[in-house]
């Protein structure tokens, strides 16, 4: 049973898929931050640092085409997109909070309408999770069920330990292929002892009680207090890995054109604004609001998950201080 | 921008933090007990350790969470402005405002959009904040100060109602924006395109840069348009390229340096380099330059019979 990998083997792992038609993606350096970006080795492979951005773009991405058209000699065409051509890819070193974000995902993706593009990409794409070693005092996963060890998503999870080597439990049966398929880099030795893993320092919520208040208080002043200062735009959406909203735009002139599927955020004023003109949405409390409802209560209610991993991006990135946890913290003293 | 090859000395001592708090909450407390604002907005602390946020208080009783510290960089004129119609603008309000963030208010005076006498300004002696992607925590150094703020010409704040801390003696840093600027500057075109593009590129379309802009007060935004489609709204290189330039030139002669746009720019894209540019140009063309008292119209506002139109071919 293979137990272990070297790091040179998990870069050397990272050369060989490349070279055998994988696209692989990882944590990367852009300029001074990491992004999940495509590998061209191993060697790229940044670790230990949470990407700027979430990996929910390996399979929803920031912008894609879904669909084409042409008008000739007066005839309009309609092209669809040949998802045949998209890669085979492994997503490697995605942290806890990123690799389960996919399988939060997949019931909306497939529930009354089956997104092609993301379904597709998810079924082409294995997960190598890794352990989280470094947390700052934004993250808060285990505050909301998830923890800096938790294999939940990944289909090959690796545990960090001393002398440069990782420890693999195989997840699923993806995993289990992969494995197989490149058993050459894997030791079946123990390894050593486990590197100690961050230790995010915020108190476990009660996710229930949460979603319990929410259910009495729509209307509540809470909103408005905590959202007045909210900016309205979408940063903390856009890094989420949880985060899924798009809009869909066709681009180009009368004559031929690209229709495209793009993030969208729900702290934006045009999110919810209708073609008559009336926006049900009209002030920024009412966007937060529901930024929190989707999270801790509509997508709980009919999928029974929540849709906050704690990788705290959003605690980071607000522009005005917006913290979530905070936000939650607060609610939590709510009296029901 | 954090450089950390910086030094992390701290630049001032904490007792001035507090002198400045201080000084905020009594003169707060004395507008509001007397019943000259209905409204406070300044900064209060966040969950983690040294982070601050925004906040109006329109209760007395509250007075007490205002705070300053190195994580206030919010520039709070953007909530004076028509784009927060959430925050009642009704009676006289008192704002705290660093230098860079009363250019914005005299800037929005100039423009019509608010009136002196509704304002009662709490100015603060303000030695610099924190710049993007800096631990909350960590004390104001020349590793975690803000670029605009190495090359600040106003740490102690005009014609406001009051000031808040007295300065404490600063060192002198380097100018690394000015610097980024020359380097920019001395490119060919090609090189420079191929900079912005580069940088560009970066761009997820969040418009965090907009939406903490006091000058980015329109209510139908060019660049939200879909009918028909000013520029285009996915974010890929043409509608990036398009968003750019056209925040860039709107905000040409009006915007007032706070970097605000560049703090909030999830991807670090340097758009304070762009502004600081548009100024530069607006200074040599028409002496115009954003400053602490409200002016006349902006110059590209304006026509005067004597304006060079040597440009019109």
């Amino acid at each position: 049973m293979p137990n272990t990998i070297t790091e040179q083997n998990l870069r050397a792992l990272i050369d060989t898929l490349v070279k055998d038609g994988s696209r692989v993606v990882g944590p990367k350096a852009a300029g001074d931050m990491t992004l999940y970006e495509p590998l061209a080795g191993g060697t790229e492979l940044v670790l230990g640092v949470l990407p700027r951005r979430s990996a929910k773009e390996t399979f929803f991405p920031l912008c894609e085409d879904i669909l084409s058209y042409q008008k000739m000699e007066g005839k309009m065409t309609v092209e669809d997109i040949d998802l045949s051509r998209l890669p085979s890819t492994v997503l490697i070193g995605a942290l806890p909070c990123d690799a389960a974000a996919p399988g939060i995902l997949d019931a909306v993706f497939s529930w009354d309408y089956q997104d092609e593009f993301y379904l597709e990409r998810r079924k082409k794409t294995t997960i190598i999770g890794l352990a989280c070693t470094k947390s700052d005092d934004a993250c808060f996963c285990t505050a909301v069920g998830y923890s800096p060890a938790e294999s939940r998503g990944s289909d090959i999870f690796l545990l960090p330990l001393e002398g440069g080597r990782y420890r693999c439990q195989i997840i699923s049966d993806k995993g289990n292929l992969l494995v197989e398929r490149y058993k050459s880099f894997f030791t079946d030795e123990e390894g050593g002892n486990a590197l100690p893993l961050s230790q995010p320092s915020m108190e476990k919520l009660d996710l229930q009680k949460i979603r319990e208040w929410l259910e009495n208080n729509f209307e509540s002043d809470f909103w408005k207090e905590i959202a007045e200062r909210c900016v309205g735009c979408g940063a903390c959406a856009f890094i989420c890995p949880a985060c899924h909203c798009f809009d869909i735009n066709d681009e180009g002139s009368e004559g031929k054109g690209v229709r495209r599927k793009h993030w969208d955020a729900c702290g934006f004023s045009k999110f919810t604004n209708h073609a008559s003109g009336h926006n049900p949405r009209d002030v920024q409390p009412q966007r937060y609001r529901n930024r929190i409802m989707h999270k801790f209560k509509y997508y709980d209610d009919k999928f029974g998950q929540t849709l906050c991993t704690g990788c705290g991006r959003c605690v980071r990135a607000c522009p005005v201080g917006i913290d979530i946890a905070a936000v939650l913290q607060e609610i939590m003293k709510y009296e029901l | 921008m954090n450089n950390t090859k910086e030094n992390t000395t701290p630049l001032v001592d904490n007792s001035y933090y507090e002198a400045v708090t201080t000084a905020i909450r009594s003169e707060a407390r004395r507008v509001m007990e007397s019943g000259e604002v209905s409204a406070v907005i300044g900064y209060k602390s966040g969950r983690r350790k040294g982070s601050a946020q925004p906040v109006i208080i329109s209760d007395v009783s509250r007075i007490d969470e205002l705070v300053f510290a190195p994580t206030c960089t919010n520039n709070l004129s953007l909530y004076l402005t028509k784009a927060k119609k959430e925050v009642s603008k009704k009676g006289k309000i008192a704002i705290v405002a660093k230098g860079c963030d009363l250019k914005a208010l005299a800037g929005l005076m100039s423009e019509s959009q608010l009136k002196r006498e509704n304002l009662h300004l709490i100015g603060i002696s303000c030695a610099g904040v924190h710049g993007s992607n800096v631990k909350p925590s960590e004390a104001l150094s020349a590793a975690t100060i803000a670029r605009k703020c190495r090359e600040c010409t106003v740490h102690v704040p005009e014609g406001v109602d009051c000031i808040a801390g007295t300065l404490p003696q600063l060192e002198q840093l380097s100018a690394l924006e000015s610097a980024e600027l020359e380097r920019l500057e001395a490119m060919s075109p090609a090189g420079r395109w191929a900079f912005w593009k580069e940088q560009f590129s970066r761009c997820i379309r969040c418009m965090a840069c907009r939406q903490v802009c006091p000058f980015c007060y329109c209510e139908q935004c060019l660049c939200d348009r879909n009918r028909p489609q000013g520029v285009e709204t996915t974010p890929r290189p043409a509608g990036n390229m398009g968003w750019h330039i056209v925040r860039a030139m709107h905000l040409a002669g009006r915007c007032a340096g706070c970097a605000e746009c560049e703090r909030s720019c999830p991807m670090d894209i340097p758009l304070n380099l762009l502004n600081r540019k548009m100024a530069n140009e607006l200074k040599e063309l028409y002496g115009q330059e954003a400053g602490m008292q409200p002016q006349e119209k902006g110059p590209l506002a304006t026509y005067k019979e004597d304006d060079d139109e040597s440009f019109i071919k």
